[in-house]
């Protein structure tokens, strides 16, 4: 291999990674449960477990059920508030040798610029993942269903700290996904991550009730990669100029690769935590061949690879 | 308490995959890094390579570590899609594994000199290797053998005889054993609850079992106020404490509604019966 040891490094924004590869929030716990599992220092990102201002008890369970190539869940976004992950997860986050991206959700629009606020007078933070699109949650999902109020609170998050990078991560369950990450552009965001779970439902009919505690959740997994990956593609060819994270499903290097060309930046890889811990670290010790094979020698040459195709005739 | 070691992810092999009572099979599987350090109490996820559907590990408890510390073996209950498919493998396949996971059952409380282990069908499989490090016939994880206490009373309940898998192997490794069976073909006709009122007085109860019968005993060991501790099988996705599925009620007095969520796949899968509010509040079943 004679890559130079930065052609793995991505850039969003303002937020320079050190490579692609980061892990999904809700899918890694405070990422200290993985400590001496899995080597985080090799990580290009941690997004930790979704934090709210107040503390949250969480759904009751069953909280997750296994579907075909995939899973549903509504863990309810289950935490002990920002303040207790200040104080007890930071710390330790602080010492793990890669970017730690602080993911938080509000539960009314004011709330967003107050934690915005709060993250920025800490250090050891190196970017904001707004999670504007949380399923399982009353209200949850509305910062993301309409561009407007996307616009708003991505705003206000950048007034209340301008000077870490914010991502925007968007549901997918919405009929114009472009229309939501160019209100989050507008709005001040370094870049998008998409997406969040699709909405679905597994039903227990001889029980005659939903499965999960919570009736509705969220569906991740393999099963929901060419639904995400079209997400990806469409935002990015109609806003060039917009850093994508691409989540969906991401389990292996061809995966990783998919998303690269189809426009992402980087990729945050979620359920595959849970059946493959190992599989972060073993995807980027693949991606200087991967990108070898295709010809580039950066991550960044990759990067809409395929985004300028047409089709024939 | 916490454990030194930290879960690690094999690439494994099974050596053998045996039926030992109807629907249940005993799996043994080659992966010594994990044999040497295991603890009775602690589980393991295990998934089958190569394919996403199904999807997920499975949890399976520690039964046994072979005596050659080559490897460990499970013991399962054929209920769904990875119980269904494990029953069909061969000596030779692939299987992934990570573990070991959880918390170790804790010690039996100072003193005791008698410990009964409470198990309600496939609840059993954690109680093997406890039996042996209770008695002192095997040391686990990297520590020599102690005995800790003088008897160990299996209380082992079933549906019907035929689901009672491997009593043959408690017996050996020293177990009083006491049966017991819904429809009266093996044991006593009843609960292991009856059961465990007619024995001599225990100094500490282990259970583990569906939760309705872990419900009854957390209430009776309360009652008859002798510690005991119940080993839960909530469904998991992850076993490492990434994905907060997992989660039981647990008592916890700095909280305005007395409890909170904790996880079983890192927190348990071992608890205090006391600790657990929906086992022993009187307004459940
Ligand atoms: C710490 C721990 C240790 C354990 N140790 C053991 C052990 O040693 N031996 C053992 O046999 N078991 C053990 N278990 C239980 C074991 O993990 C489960 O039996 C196993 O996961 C079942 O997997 P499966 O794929 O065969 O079943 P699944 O197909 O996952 O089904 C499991 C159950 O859930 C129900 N279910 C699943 N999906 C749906 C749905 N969509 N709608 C309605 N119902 C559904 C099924 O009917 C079934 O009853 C343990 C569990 C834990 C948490
Ligand atoms: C169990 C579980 C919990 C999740 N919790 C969160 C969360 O707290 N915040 C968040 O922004 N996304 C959460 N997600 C969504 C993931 O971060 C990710 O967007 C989604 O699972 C798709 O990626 P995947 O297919 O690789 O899992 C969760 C997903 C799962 C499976
Ligand atoms: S099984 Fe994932 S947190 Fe316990």
């Amino acid at each position: 291999m004679s890559q130079a040891p930065h052609s793995l490094a991505t850039r969003l924004g303002r937020l320079l990674l050190p490579n692609p590869i980061l892990v999904a929030s809700g899918t890694f716990g405070y990422a200290r449960e993985m400590d001496g599992v899995i080597n985080l220092s090799r990580l290009g990102g941690i997004v930790p477990k979704t934090v709210t201002m107040a503390p949250r008890v969480g759904n009751p369970p069953p909280r997750t059920v296994e579907t075909s190539s995939g899973m549903l869940n509504a863990i309810g976004l289950d935490n002990d508030g920002l303040d207790h992950f200040l104080d007890h997860h930071l710390p330790y986050l602080r010492t793990v040798g890669c970017p730690i991206i602080l993911n938080f959700a509000a539960k009314a629009e004011a709330e967003f610029p107050q934690m915005a606020q709060k993250a920025s007078k800490v250090e050891g933070l190196s970017a904001l993942e707004l999670n504007l699109s949380c399923p399982n949650v009353a209200g949850g999902i509305d910062f993301a269903t309409r561009p407007e109020a996307c616009e708003r609170a991505v705003r206000s998050c950048r007034d209340a700290c301008p000077d870490l990078p914010i991502l925007a991560k968007l549901t997918p369950a919405v009929t114009d996904i472009v229309a939501v990450a160019q209100a989050a552009a507008a709005g001040g965001a370094d870049a998008v991550s998409l997406v969040n779970t699709f909405p679905g439902l597994v039903i227990d009919w001889k029980r005659r009730r939903p499965f999960l505690g919570n009736g509705v959740g969220g569906l991740s997994g393999p099963a929901i990669k060419p639904l995400a990956l079209r997400c990806v593609w469409n935002v990015a060819r109609a806003c060039p100029g917009l850093p994508i994270v691409g989540i969906g499903g991401i389990g292996c290097i061809d995966d990783v690769m998919d998303y690269l060309v189809s426009g992402a930046s980087a990729v945050q890889m979620g359920t595959v935590n849970f059946y493959d811990p190992c599989a972060a670290i073993r995807v980027i010790e693949a991606l200087p061949e991967a990108l070898a094979t295709l010809g580039v020698a950066t991550v960044a040459q990759a990067v809409g690879a395929a985004c300028g195709w047409k089709p024939q005739g | 308490m916490t454990n030194a070691c930290r879960p690690s992810f094999h690439g494994a092999t099974v050596l053998s995959n045996t039926l030992i009572a109807e629907r249940t099979w005993r799996v043994e599987i080659q992966v010594p890094e994990l044999a040497r350090i295991s603890q009775p109490g602690q589980f393991f996820m295990v998934r089958l390579p190569g394919r996403t559907d199904p999807l997920l590990g499975r949890p399976f408890a520690l039964c046994d570590v072979l005596p050659d510390q080559s490897g460990i073996a499970i013991v399962h209950m054929v209920v769904g899609r990875v119980t269904g498919l494990l029953a069909n493998i061969q000596p030779g396949d692939p299987l992934e594994i990570w573990g070991p996971l959880g918390q170790r059952f804790p010690e039996p409380v100072a003193g005791a000199r008698r410990v009964a282990l409470v198990a309600g069908g496939i609840g059993q499989t954690p109680f093997l290797a406890h039996v042996r490090e209770l008695l002192g016939s095997q040391g686990f994880g990297g520590h020599a053998p102690r005995r800790r206490v003088e008897t160990v009373d299996f209380v082992y309940g079933a549906r019907t005889a035929n689901l009672h898998a491997g009593v043959d192997s408690f017996r050996d490794a020293g177990a009083i054993v006491h049966l017991a069976t819904d429809d009266g073909s093996a044991g006593i006709h009843g609960r292991v609850t009856d059961v465990l009122s007619g024995l001599e007085k225990p100094d500490h109860v282990f259970g583990c079992g569906p939760e309705p019968m872990l419900h009854a005993l957390a209430k009776q060991c309360v009652a008859m106020g002798i510690p005991c501790h119940l080993s839960l099988e909530t469904p998991m996705a992850c076993g490492l404490g990434i994905c907060y599925s997992c989660v039981v009620k647990v008592r916890d007095d700095t909280s305005a509604s007395g409890w909170d969520y904790r996880r079983v796949c890192i927190d348990g899968p071992t608890f205090a019966a006391s600790d657990l509010v929906d086992f022993v509040s009187a307004d459940r079943d």
